[in-house]
């Protein structure tokens, strides 16, 4: 019995956290959440030379071959910095798509871009094909303003389609958290003659989805985790009636409260990353319920926590909003909590 | 991440299914389903606790001269008795302030004799136990508490009363904090000590609980004399005594053994009732899961720390409060599942499940309460675990 994570494991996360702190510190996510796209043209580079893009491939094609726990790590830690990157979408969901298909050549040369950091595709469960045309808009497309390449999965599926191949119009959309984009992506009854097959099957499809459900509910922990963080070293300094405002029950007890939901999912995360490691069939259950109730409690978390700061809490200075909506963005993308518990007790209850 | 619990404990699961295949006819399941004729159930529970005293699956740890089966700590083994213990339905045994409490703070400070005479019949059922604690002046703030002893010869004499004595009219011994010495300071003068509940001068008077059970009481002492050994450790060492036995509190209370066993009778009156098909209700049950899920693993967690040796900081400190609130919630959302069959109590005809579900929804409000209330915890986890700073003092007048 040792429940947790290993020591390399905690060493990985020290590591990513130093390095994110260093290089992309609050300054600099504030600068692209700031800018009119919201784009960080060098972090995934940055992400690739530290072996973070990579962690889920191969050894041989330039990643490091780790598991689910060590792309949870990270991704809890990317949260906890705010991060500006789609990490779910294009170093969780993207590569697994591709390792899981058949691509010979292709397919390793994107394993390698991906693990370098330089190569960028977005995945596009379920995309518009029919009779063998690429035909309508797709929406809340993650990082797909600057994509090399769009992964479309259709029962299983999986066609590669450069992103400047001609009939594709990509249109940036407005996000509440501003550290992670989304786009519109219309195809005009684009040939699927002009994508490369890259096999695929729905059993390794659902897994990738799963595994991407796991790194969202792991960006929340994280999020929710920093806004406590600093919601308590702030109710440490911060005076008011002469106290130390953290002395005050009303205030120490939100902070109690989260901390009391908020620890449990860490544990929750732990166990349903190495089930996700194990291939156990068990995952079709704890991917779902992980996000629905980790978001849930992250997003409550971030709700009280803002509170902590009182009005300076709902200014734009303070950091609490950057987290507050990174939480918000990480409930709503690949299944809100509502659907996806109902997912789950169609598994369990019929 | 390894959570396995090693082959070598295959023979020991081995042995508690045939231990429960060999004592069938005793066994005493978990869960909402048990119930009756109080002396009834309580002879059955006895009968029960003594066939796992025997085969060391209660008071495993507790050593061989005082009764138990004397085996090294050992948290696997436990878990794996646990584990079997629940899937097969079976009650894990007593688990009240004697036993859980009382016992190891014995172990811990205790007098040879005191531990020969005290400690088997207490693990064995047959002696019975109330904590003399609060009082009507010293609830959360427990060590302003007055009941207070003077020295005559080589007994003390008790005045005062303590309040929201569980069990204490059923109970044989009490252990209780008194007040020995008057100017020690607040901390200081306290002792602990335990006492027989015939002794002359107690008087035991039931308070009725919203339960509709009489099961606590308030405990008056006029001149009630007590031997001077009767103290467990040093006259004065009381307090550090009393707070060793508050720790072993928090963790009774805080266990959620039966939390699944409740998740699953939530979900057959679901079933009955049809509405397991009501989204409604199949989300409160999911919300209920997810929670229930994850403090399963943060046990384990909490498991690895002890395994290890290693201080489980905040998340250790707030199982007492998760696990209570949710047991809570569970036994909300079945009585809400039952409709208008939820307003039955026990004894009434068309009750389900003895009216444990309607009972333990109010005993559940009571553990919320009980043991440090949940606003307690808050300050415990807010203080030791985040280090915000304590409440000051008020000035004085």
């Amino acid at each position: 019995m040792d429940f947790g994570l290993t020591q390399p494991q905690e060493l990985l996360r020290d590591s990513i956290a130093r390095f994110l702190a260093q290089d992309v510190g609050i300054e600099r996510v504030r600068r692209v959440m700031d800018s009119e796209s919201g784009r960080d043209e060098a972090i995934h580079g940055q992400l690739g030379d530290q072996g973070i893009t990579g962690l889920l491939i191969d050894m041989d094609l330039g990643g490091s071959e780790l598991g689910m726990q060590e792309a949870a790590i990270a991704a809890q830690e990317i949260g906890r910095a705010a991060a500006p990157v789609n990490f779910h979408s294009s170093y969780v969901l993207a590569p697994l798509l591709i390792a899981g298909g058949d691509g010979g050549e292709r397919r390793n040369d994107l394993l390698e871009g991906i693990a370098e950091g330089r190569t960028l595709v977005t995945p596009i469960l379920d995309a518009p094909i029919e009779n063998g045309r690429i035909d309508g808009s797709v929406l809340y497309l993650p990082d797909a303003a600057w994509a090399d390449a769009f992964l479309l999965e259709d029962g299983g599926s999986l066609h590669l389609l450069d992103a400047t191949t001609p009939g594709i119009e990509v249109e940036a959309l407005q996000t509440v958290d501003d550290t992670r984009r989304v786009a519109e992506v219309t195809f005009s009854s684009v040939d699927l003659g002009a994508a490369e097959s890259l096999g695929g099957n729905a059993d390794s499809t659902r897994r990738a989805l799963y595994a991407a459900q796991i790194a969202l509910a792991a960006d929340a922990l994280g999020a929710a985790q920093k806004g406590l963080h600093i919601a308590v070293e702030y109710a440490k300094e911060r005076k008011q009636f002469d106290r130390i405002i953290g002395s005050f029950q009303a205030v120490k007890h939100i902070c109690a409260e989260v901390l009391a939901e908020v620890e449990p999912v860490q544990s929750l995360l732990w166990h349903t990353a190495d089930v996700w490691d194990e291939g156990s069939d068990e995952i079709e259950n704890f991917a779902p319920l992980l996000k629905a109730h980790a978001t849930d409690v992250a997003n409550q978390a971030v709700t009280m926590t803002t509170q902590v700061f009182g009005g300076i809490g709902f200014t734009h200075e303070c950091d609490m909003h950057i987290f507050y909506k990174r939480a918000g963005y990480d409930r709503q993308m690949l299944g809100n909590p509502t659907a996806l518990r109902e997912q789950v007790a169609a598994v369990m209850y019929g | 991440m390894d959570t396995s619990i090693g082959s070598e404990y295959d023979s020991l699961r081995e042995e508690v299914r045939s231990f429960f295949a060999a004592n069938q006819d005793a066994a005493v399941p978990a869960g909402p389903g048990f119930g009756g004729d109080a002396s009834e159930v309580r002879r059955r529970v006895v009968k029960w606790q003594q066939r796992l005293v025997d085969a060391g699956y209660a008071g495993r740890e507790i050593p061989q001269r005082y009764g138990g089966a004397g085996l090294e700590p050992d948290p696997l083994a436990s878990l794996v008795i646990e584990e079997e213990f629940q899937s097969a339905g079976v009650s894990l045994g007593m688990e009240n302030q004697g036993i859980s409490m009382f016992v190891p703070t014995l172990l811990h400070f205790g007098r040879e004799d005191q531990k020969q005479e005290l400690i088997r019949p207490t693990i064995r059922g047959e002696l019975i136990w109330c904590q003399g604690y609060s009082e009507p002046g010293s609830g959360s703030d427990l060590a302003s508490l007055r009941t207070s002893a003077v020295l005559d010869g080589d007994e003390y004499v008790i005045n005062g009363q303590k309040i929201w004595t569980s069990g204490a009219r059923e109970a044989d011994m009490m252990f209780a904090l008194i007040r020995t010495e008057a100017d020690a300071g607040k901390h200081g003068g306290i002792s602990y000590m335990v006492l027989s509940m015939d002794t002359p001068g107690l008087d035991v008077r039931p308070l009725m609980t919203m339960t509709g059970d009489a099961s606590f009481n308030e405990v008056f002492f006029t001149d009630v004399r007590v031997p001077a050994t009767n103290v467990i450790g040093r006259p004065g060492q009381g307090w550090e005594v009393g707070t060793y036995t508050l720790r072993f509190e928090r963790n009774m209370l805080g266990r959620s053994n039966a939390t699944e066993s409740y998740v699953a009778g939530c979900v057959e009156i679901l079933r009955e009732t049809g509405l397991i098909d009501s989204p409604v209700y199949r989300d409160r049950l999911l919300r209920l899961e997810g929670r229930v899920q994850a403090m399963k693993y943060h046990q384990l967690r909490l498991l690895t720390d002890r395994l290890k040796k290693r201080d489980s900081g905040a998340g250790g400190l707030i199982v007492k409060l998760n696990n209570c609130q949710l047991n809570y919630d569970v036994c909300a959302l079945a009585i809400d599942a039952m409709a208008e069959r939820g307003v039955l109590k026990r004894g009434s005809k068309h009750v389900r499940d003895y009216g444990n579900w309607q009972r333990n929804y109010m005993y559940a409000l009571g553990l919320i309460i009980g043991g440090g209330t949940a606003q307690i915890q808050k300050n415990i986890i807010g203080e030791r675990g985040l280090g915000l700073p304590r409440e000051p003092k008020p000035a004085a007048a």
